[in-house]
């Protein structure tokens, strides 16, 4: 199964790749439409669109998944169910795919829809509480925005059919229009986990670790950022863009900050996911979509490569996933080791990795354009934030001495895993310099005054200096961190978003219901017809049979009344 | 149409026979087939015989009833197995698919309201019979009773019509308009009941939690749309004063949606759960009829026939799970993927289709409602992203639950009874999802033409 999949999607990327190739050359795009129903002059159509950006993301979705499948025979090796992570993974896929190549509303509802629930599916293959909690925190966030989709479907319905690609130039200053880029908004949030949705992103670190350099790193949480992309021409204009720069650039740094703190592996991995997706989303929003593209592939890559690194890392430690444990692996397994240095530097922007070029480009736009001073410093400020927990987690995990037990069995000869990581190892190394000659027909423009070009160099090594000093933090000083309790708690908690999806408003919803069950359903509803008319019957005719039964004069006596009575009715 | 009658009328001696459990079931499924394949005619009604027709919203529902009414026996195996007068149930489910044939294919409103009460008695028989629990009498009385206070009036009003236009040919009252309050509340409200509509649902779980899984598989399957076809049909005759008064029905049925779809959270029963959540559909359902566009007609019309099919297949999936632990409690019946992982399966891909996602016929059904209702009033669009959110909590919460975390530790044996549960899973969701395909399918076909 594995192997056959494998083959299958990588063939799959193959196609992709030369279909991509073939039609940026010759700046094609295909649209095809099959009306399904249509009824009341509106039509249901199932629509695909190939452009070089499809096929593109595609590509890079199947290059992963069939890198990860390959990776999950060895890492999921001993486990019973492996064909249902498979089939689910390959579902997976397939749901991206339907994403990726609609240009309509329902469509995309398809491949939207079926991407939550089969990372619910995901998150909680294992059986524990944790990945329970989480899978539950995934499915609902994400149900937001199948939601928000499914509203505004019923929105666009106004324009008489789903394309939604076909009214942008007519309909962009329309009152219906302002809606439904609010909801797009906010779907794409959901999916991409900003800011008051960002809380579901670490929790389902609790799926299995392939999965999580698929789903949770690279292609799941860029559908939202994708989907902005396809409405990107609508929104540009809109306030609520504007708005999103503001959540995106806090998410961004709100990330970068909490994944200082943070002390397990997969978690920090899973900020630095989050803190990416506020890069592509601020970018998006400031109306550079193409870069924000660009980003989301070089940054598929390298993240999905520190991921599979992770897993390998995990796998070796025994499943601990506490870096403190950790140290000295780059003297003991050196391949691996190899791998996650070059995807954290690249991570970093470090000059002539992937990372490099596009986020490179990304500052340089920012600092090129005039925004606000708001936005300069947050995005500076996140840059340095990414090189600090970086260099943290180099520091933890490479330097040092290795501090779980004294009978260890790290090997890095599971080849398996590692010719799967290397090839991401190839594409984390080049895919940007290949894909900024492939889809910029001609270079950005860009010439900023000296210091403001060094800025990145700047914020880098005050990054990586702050990095390496926190990683030398002896337990007197983490101790100091307390004086501060209730800053650090608010930082490392993630601003508390936490709360706010998950305890913060069960308990007040489930308290509500129960109120609404007690009191309506077995209250006031009952009283009111089943048991309520139930009592009345019966108290009446107890009443009468006290009557009937045990005063016979009372009842001759109330015979000779009512004769009366009907005498005087009759004959008076 | 009376060779279908005649057919299900002439298995009936054959129900009484010794082990002809299973051929019963086969000819239901054969007859399914049979009417599968009746010649359809898209505009207008067809198949006119006597005192029967059909059009395409009967056609729909009496194919969902003949499937349904073939899988509640399947389901119910275990009382063939166990010998639990068999008989009379497979008498019950005939006579029951008779009144249910009849209810949607008659021509007449008195007959039609006949046998929309006459069906109450083989499904009151199915609780009272075949339950387990010594509350069914007081589920029976429930049902009985909530649903006899709604149709009194609507027996009233069809005599009025009767006395006023001089026809209670369903066909010919859409050529009438009857401008009346009382008329309006009297024809109504016993639907309204039978949906149920939010404050009158109180029946429903009830009746499910104390019915055998073939009473609730046709409760969950066709009793409900017995409701929404009736309003389907007397909606026409009514429609000045549906414009007056129809957003109190509206109201009512969209805050209980939201209501309902939130008490599901506090549901530990399996069945109550997914009682609950049908009534949660059902108040959408009503939505879309009272909106009346056909946005909403359409959707309703398929909602019902795609929750038919996906509530009673949980229902079914529910008893398969109670006939093992003996026990309908969450709490018990969690962790069930490690003994039935393919179970968990079915499991997941019919709470998918609760809760309207993508491939089921559910979605198509939804999204209509939505459109319709939206286009109605902005401020609806609330209400149905809360509910259409809660749809996926409890739908999520109740697979969670039965399929993941600990087993109960009590559990003393566990082993799958009999082979034929297989058969009957295969057979029963597998179809199902190849009824939403067909319903696709047939959906295609019907609304292209117009």
């Amino acid at each position: 199964m594995c192997f056959n999949s494998f083959f299958f999607l990588f063939f799959f990327m193959l196609i992709n790749f030369f279909f991509f190739v073939y039609f940026i050359m010759n700046g094609l795009s295909v649209f095809f439409e099959w009306e399904i129903i249509s009824f009341n002059s509106m039509s249901i159509v199932m629509s695909i669109l190939l452009d070089w950006m499809s096929l593109l993301f595609m590509m890079f979705v199947s290059l992963i998944s069939s890198v990860v499948i390959f990776y999950s025979k060895s890492y999921m090796n001993s486990e019973l169910n492996l064909n249902r992570l498979i089939i689910l993974v390959l579902m997976f896929v397939f749901s991206m795919v339907l994403l990726i190549i609609s240009p309509n509303l329902i469509s995309i509802l398809l491949g939207w829809d079926g991407l939550g629930l089969i990372s619910y599916c995901l998150v909680i293959y294992y059986q524990n509480l944790k990945s329970y909690n989480a899978g539950m925190l995934t499915a609902l966030s994400n149900r937001i925005g199948d939601v928000m989709i499914l509203m505004v479907i019923c929105w666009i319905m106004n324009y008489g059919s789903w394309n939604y690609i076909f009214y942008f130039d007519f309909m962009k200053n329309d009152y219906v229009m302002f809606i439904i880029s609010f909801m797009i908004i906010i779907a794409a949030m959901t999916k991409s986990a900003q800011i008051p949705f960002s809380s579901w992103l670490p929790a389902a670190m609790a799926a299995p670790t392939p999965v999580s350099a698929l789903v949770h790193s690279s292609t799941l949480v860029t559908a939202g950022v994708y989907l902005l992309i396809r409405f990107n021409y609508l929104l540009i204009d809109m306030f609520f863009f504007k708005v999103l720069l503001f959540l995106s650039i806090l998410t961004m740094f709100m990330s970068g900050i909490s994944a200082n703190y943070e002390f397990d592996l997969k978690k920090i991995i899973a900020l630095s996911t989050l803190s990416q997706l506020g890069l592509m989303m601020s970018i998006l929003s400031l109306g550079f979509p193409d870069i924000a593209f660009f980003h989301l592939l070089t940054h598929a890559m390298f993240k999905a490569l520190l991921f599979m690194c992770a897993g390998v890392i995990i796998h070796m430690m025994n499943d601990i996933q506490d870096i403190r444990y950790m140290g000295g692996l780059s003297l003991y397994i050196p391949l691996t080791s190899l791998c996650l240095n070059i995807s954290n530097l690249s991570l970093c922007g470090i000059p002539f990795l992937s990372g490099f070029y596009s986020k490179d480009l990304i500052l340089e736009m920012v600092s090129f354009n005039s925004f606000n001073l708001m936005v300069f410093i947050l995005f500076y400020l996140s840059t340095g934030l990414t090189v600090f927990y970086t260099f943290r987690l180099i520091m933890y995990v490479m330097i040092s001495d290795f501090n779980l037990m004294m009978i260890y069995n790290l090997y890095d000869e599971d080849y398996i895993m590692l010719n799967s990581m290397f090839v991401l190892l190839f594409m984390s190394l080049l895919s940007g310099s290949f894909l900024s000659w492939f889809i910029f027909f001609y270079p950005y423009m860009i010439y900023l005054p000296f210091n403001l070009k060094l800025m990145v160099i700047y914020v880098s090594i005050l990054g990586s200096i702050l990095g390496f000093m926190v990683s030398n933090m002896g337990i007197y000083s983490l101790n100091k961190l307390l004086l501060s309790y209730n800053l650090s708690s608010f930082l490392c908690l993630m601003w508390f978003m936490p709360n706010l999806s998950t305890y913060g408003l069960s308990y007040i919803y489930l308290n509500f219901s129960q109120i609404l069950f007690k009191n309506i359903d077995m209250g006031w509803s009952e009283i009111y017809s089943g048991k309520g008319i139930f009592n009345i019957l019966k108290n009446y005719s107890v009443f009468y049979n006290i009557y009937q039964m045990n005063n016979f004069k009372i009842y001759l006596f109330s015979f000779i009344l009512w004769f009366m009575i009907l005498f005087i009715f009759f004959f008076i | 149409m009376m060779k279908f009658l005649f057919m299900m009328i002439f298995m009936i001696p054959l129900c009484f026979m010794k082990n002809m459990f299973w051929l019963v079931q086969m000819m239901l499924f054969f007859m399914m087939f049979l009417f599968m394949n009746l010649n359809l005619n898209i505009m207008c009604f067809f198949n006119m015989s006597y005192m029967s027709y059909c059009d395409i919203i009967s056609f729909g529902l009496i194919l969902l009833s003949i499937w349904i009414c073939s899988l509640m026996i399947m389901a119910s195996e275990s009382l063939f197995k166990l010998n639990f007068y068999f008989n009379f149930f497979l008498f019950n489910v005939i006579f029951l698919l008779i009144m249910l044939y009849l209810t949607f294919s008659v021509l007449n409103l008195l007959l039609f309201y006949f046998f929309f009460e006459a069906s109450l008695i083989p499904t009151l028989l199915l609780i009272i019979g075949w339950g387990y629990q010594p509350e069914r009498i007081q589920a029976g009385m429930y049902l009985l009773f909530y649903t006899l206070f709604g149709s009194l009036p609507l027996l009233m009003g069809i005599i009025y019509i009767f006395n006023d236009l001089n026809t209670m040919t369903i066909y010919f009252l859409k050529f009438f308009n009857m401008n009346m309050y009382l008329l309006y509340i009297s024809m109504i409200f016993a639907f309204l009941v039978k949906m149920p509509m939010y404050f009158v649902h109180l029946w429903l779980p009830k009746a499910h939690v104390e019915a055998p899984v073939s009473g609730s598989m046709i409760l969950a399957g066709i009793m409900l749309k017995l409701g929404g076809y009736g309003l389907l049909r007397v909606m026409i005759f009514l429609q000045e004063v549906n414009l007056k008064l129809n957003y109190i029905w509206i109201i009512i049925s969209l805050v209980g949606g939201l209501f309902i779809s939130m008490k599901c959270f506090c549901q530990v029963d399996m069945k109550s759960l997914i009682a609950y959540s049908s009534v949660a559909h059902m108040s959408m359902v009503i939505g879309g009829i009272m909106v009346m566009n056909y946005w909403g007609f359409i959707g309703s019309y398929i909602l019902m026939i795609s929750h038919g099919l996906c509530s009673s297949g949980m229902f079914c999936l529910a008893n398969i799970n109670y006939e093992r632990l003996h026990s309908r409690s969450l709490y018990i019946n969690s962790g069930m993927m490690n003994f039935m992982p393919s179970m968990s399966l079915w499991w997941f891909l019919l709470l998918s289709s609760n809760m309207a996602a993508p491939p089921s016929l559910n979605l198509l059904g939804e999204i209509s409602l939505i459109n319709s209702l939206v286009s109605w009033s902005n401020i609806s669009m609330i209400l149905l992203m809360m509910i259409s959110f809660f749809s996926a909590g409890y739908s999520l919460y109740l697979y969670s639950y039965i399929q993941h975390g600990k087993y109960f530790q009590g559990l003393y044996s566990f082993y799958v009874w009999f082979i034929s549960w297989v058969f009957i899973i295969i057979f029963a969701l597998i179809s199902f999802k190849y009824d939403n395909f067909k319903g696709w399918f047939y959906f295609y076909l019907i609304l292209n033409k117009k």
